[in-house]
Formats: C-alpha cells, structure tokens, sequence
C-alpha cells in the first residue's frame, strides 16, 4: 500500500489531464500529481535524463538500474529490470547489476562499460568527492558530455528511487506480469550488497 | 565606410513623441480584456456551525479548522492586486467564526471591493456590532437564504436559520453594511412564487435584484455524497483563482472535499506565494477554454 492518496483519472488535476487521458499513467505520476505544478516540471526534466540521448539506451539502462539496486529501491529495479531487457542486457548482465557487488569483475568487461559502472556505484553509494582514480577512468573512457548525463541521469533516478520507497509505491501488475515472464519476482533489497564497494 | 551624410543633431534634440509602452503582466492584461476574472477567492476556514446537506465543502462544527490566518491572506491578496486582480472575495466554512474576521476584511478591501459569505446565523450581539464596523467599507456580506418559506429554507440548512437571517439583514442593511443574497437551489425545488417571494422580501430589505444572485446546488462534496445538484465540467465554473490552505483552484466551488479529503480535479497548484504561479497556470488553463462557457449556467 502507498503511504499517500494517488491521484487517479477521476480526480486529476487540470494542469496534468492530458496524461490521464489514456488511463492511469502509474504510481510515479499518481504521486506527483498531489502537487501538478511540480509534476508538471518533473516529468519532463525526468524523461530529459532518463529518455533516449546522445547516451545510448543500453548505457542508461545500466546506469539506471545499477542505481536503483544500489538504493535498494524495489519500484525502480522492478520496472527497470524489464526495461534493461528491452535495451538488450543479457539475464546474466541484469542479475549482475541487480546484485553483484562489482559487475566488472567477470560480467562488464568492457572498459567503457567499467568506467561507466564504477562512476556510477561511486556517485550513487557515496559521499563527498570520487576518488581520482575513479574519475579518471570515468572522463577518459566515457568523455565529458557523457560524464555530464550520466551524473544527471544517476541523480535522477536517485530521485526517483527515493520517491518510489519512501511513498511506499507499488509495482504495477504489468511490470510483475513482465517480471515472471523473464524468471524475475519483485526485487528483494536484500539481494544486493553493493554499497561502498565502488572502486 | 560610406561616406554618408548626417545631419547633425543637437545636443538639445527634445525626445521622441513615442513614450515605452509599459509592459502589462499576461494576467492583468486577461483581466483588462475580460479572460480570466478580476476577483480572487480566499477560503479562510473551513469549519461552520451549520452542516448544510448541499454544502460542498463538508463544512460542519466537527471538521478541521483549516483556517488562513490573516497573513495569509492579506500577503497573496496584495500580490494579486499588483498582478491586476481587482476584487476580493472570503468564503468557508462559516468566516464569521475566526475572531479577525472584520479587520480582515476591513484591510482587504482597501486593496479592492471585497465578498465576503456567511450563513448568517452567528451573529450575536458581539458579532453583531463588529460587523457593523464595515459599514463605510467596500465589502458585502454575502447571506444565504434559499427560500422565503421557513421550513423550506431550514430544510436543507438548520432549524431557525430563516428566522436569524430575517432578523439579522435588515438590521445590518440599516446599519449601513452592503448586503447580498444568495440562494442555492437544486433543480426544480424553488417554483416562480417561490422564487417570486424570496426576491420581495429582499427588496423589502432594500436590496435590489443586482444584489441577489441565485446558483445550482453543485454536484461536489457532501452534495455529491447526497446525489444532488448540477455536473458541471471545468470550463463552465467561473476561472475565479481561489485558495485554500490547500493550494489554488479553479473556481470557488473548486476546493471541495469528499470523505475528508480535498477534490483535486479542480486543483491547480499547491503553490500559492508567489500568486503569479498559480495565476499564470489558471490563464494557460483559460486560455484552453471555450470562450464564455463558464457564463452558461449563470453561476457568476
């Protein structure tokens, strides 16, 4: 159960009817939606560092639900272990961003592929500065505009992961329908034990 | 460079006739051109001594105050005035029961002529005498009274409460406090004599027809738990701002509640400082509109 009201399709307010017209748009929006001026500037700064960009999908996926399992946020790592699936992450990539410690061990060789995830494990998990080592890696292999979206997208979906588990979201039916459909049940927090461990 | 002739100009050229043209707000200037409404509505409180069956804010002497205090009310009130916006109005609940009610009122209409809307049943001699201080003053105490009838008025209202308002307008009006009517009627309730009777006992007060101003029972709140009044989409309620201490809604009869809770169907922001973020949000929404589609039903 949510720990707030949802705004549903009956009682949308007049500045986000248009995203109800085609039904419930979710939890994320039903959230929001208590306050539509701050809806109505989210969601497009949302779908801006989320949504496709000079970032490639596969890129965002990772860093989105490597993020999300670093928060432990159920909702996100949900949705966005069907999401990554549809980026073309393997079942073998996901469960390593899902739960590994460090993905890159075996799983993520790729040195661009790395540094992405050890940028985003450092920006996610920890405080203060990245290590230089870190950080190095990062610019060198990704470049500045890419370090520059990744950051924001890392935020953002640091954002979100904290909406979702603090208002207690709930993943939708679909997304759970998607989930068995791939071997996935809801995501158990507990699984990953990442945190701090970013290189 | 062309060699160019220009004629010189003297030091003492006197300045262009074209004076800048001052920039209007977008607001004020859809309220110079008749878009949006002039007037914003403060909710100031939401508990009442009276439990109306239509009242569609669920008032009653049980709920959540939810009171503005004066503050909050006067700050945002002087800001929309800057804005453009030129009339005033407070609504509840029962205003009369929060104990500023008067200098309230006094201090908001020297911004603009000011409504205020009462049950007019709290008026005991206290309340009575202060009231009368706004006499002098640009507001009106907006009384409503649904039928000329004693039962048929009390019916959906409370026992006696034709008989406090009978006794209270006519002395408020002879103290030279301004006084409006209003008279909400489910559809099909109050016939021509009725209606007929209602209008010769305020002109018997010496309030004229202008002054009296009839709308529907509106399908909302506690009317809409009661299945009674009138569906109306958003674009035929008037784009009045109105806030709450819940935020800023289309309308006055926008910040309506069901089981406890606000509607938020006709919500607009939770912003309500500065006021130009819920006024501009309203004028984008207007602007959307049917051109004069909230005067059909005759509910301004």
């Amino acid at each position: 159960m949510p720990l707030i009201d949802l705004i549903d399709a009956s009682s949308s307010p007049l500045l986000l009817r248009d995203l109800y017209t085609d039904g419930d748009p979710g939890p994320l929006v039903g959230a929001l939606a208590q306050v539509p001026e701050l809806c109505e500037a989210t969601l497009p700064f949302v779908g801006a560092a989320l949504g496709p960009s000079a970032v490639s999908f596969r890129h965002k996926e990772i860093a989105i639900l490597r993020t999300s399992a670093n928060l432990a946020c159920r909702f996100c790592v949900d949705a966005h272990t069907v999401v990554a699936f549809e980026s073309g992450l393997t079942g073998r990539e996901v469960r390593a961003l899902r739960e590994c410690p460090d993905p890159t061990d075996d799983v993520f060789t790729d040195p661009v592929e790395a540094a992405l995830i050890h940028w985003v494990d450092a920006v996610s998990t920890g405080t203060g500065a990245i290590d230089p080592v870190t950080s190095a890696e990062a610019r060198q292999q990704l470049g500045d505009h890419r370090l520059v979206e990744l950051t924001v997208t890392v935020g953002a979906t640091i954002l979100l992961n904290r909406l979702a588990t603090g208002l207690q979201l709930p993943t939708l039916d679909e997304t759970l329908t998607a989930l068995a459909m791939r071997g996935y049940e809801s995501y158990n927090p507990g699984t990953h034990v990442s945190i701090g461990v970013a290189s | 460079m062309t060699a160019t002739a220009v004629a010189p100009v003297p030091d003492t050229a006197p300045a262009p006739d074209i004076a800048p043209t001052p920039t209007l707000h977008p607001v004020a200037e859809a309220i110079a051109s008749g878009t949006i409404p002039g007037r914003v509505w403060f909710y100031s409180n939401y508990h009442c001594n009276l439990a109306c069956t239509y009242c569609f804010t669920e008032s009653s002497p049980t709920v959540a105050k939810r009171a503005m205090d004066p503050e909050q009310i006067l700050r945002p009130a002087a800001e929309a005035s800057e804005l453009g916006y030129t009339d005033f109005g407070i609504t509840g609940g029962e205003p009369f029961l929060l104990p500023y009610m008067v200098d309230l009122l006094k201090d908001l209409s020297a911004l603009g002529p000011t409504i205020v809307i009462s049950n007019g049943t709290v008026f005991g001699p206290r309340r009575f005498t202060r009231a009368t201080e706004l006499a002098g003053h640009d507001v009106a105490i907006q009384i409503s009274l649904d039928a000329a009838e004693p039962d048929l008025n009390d019916e959906m209202r409370r026992e006696e409460n034709f008989n406090k308002v009978v006794d209270l307008v006519p002395r408020l009006v002879d103290a030279g406090v301004k006084v409006r009517i209003a008279t909400t009627v489910e559809d099909g309730r109050l016939n021509a004599d009725q209606h007929n009777e209602l209008c010769a006992l305020h002109r018997s007060w010496g309030i004229t027809d202008d002054d009296h101003i009839v709308h529907p029972v509106i399908h909302r709140g506690r009317a809409a738990e009661e299945d009674m009044g009138t569906h109306l989409a958003f674009h035929e309620f008037p784009a009045e701002l109105t806030f709450s201490v819940d935020g800023a809604c289309w309308g006055p009869f926008g910040p309506s509640f069901t089981d406890g809770k606000l509607d938020t169907d006709l919500l607009i922001t939770r912003t309500l400082e500065p006021v130009s973020t819920a006024a501009s949000a309203l004028l984008r929404l207007a602007d959307g509109r049917p051109q004069g589609a909230d005067t059909q039903l005759g509910i301004r």
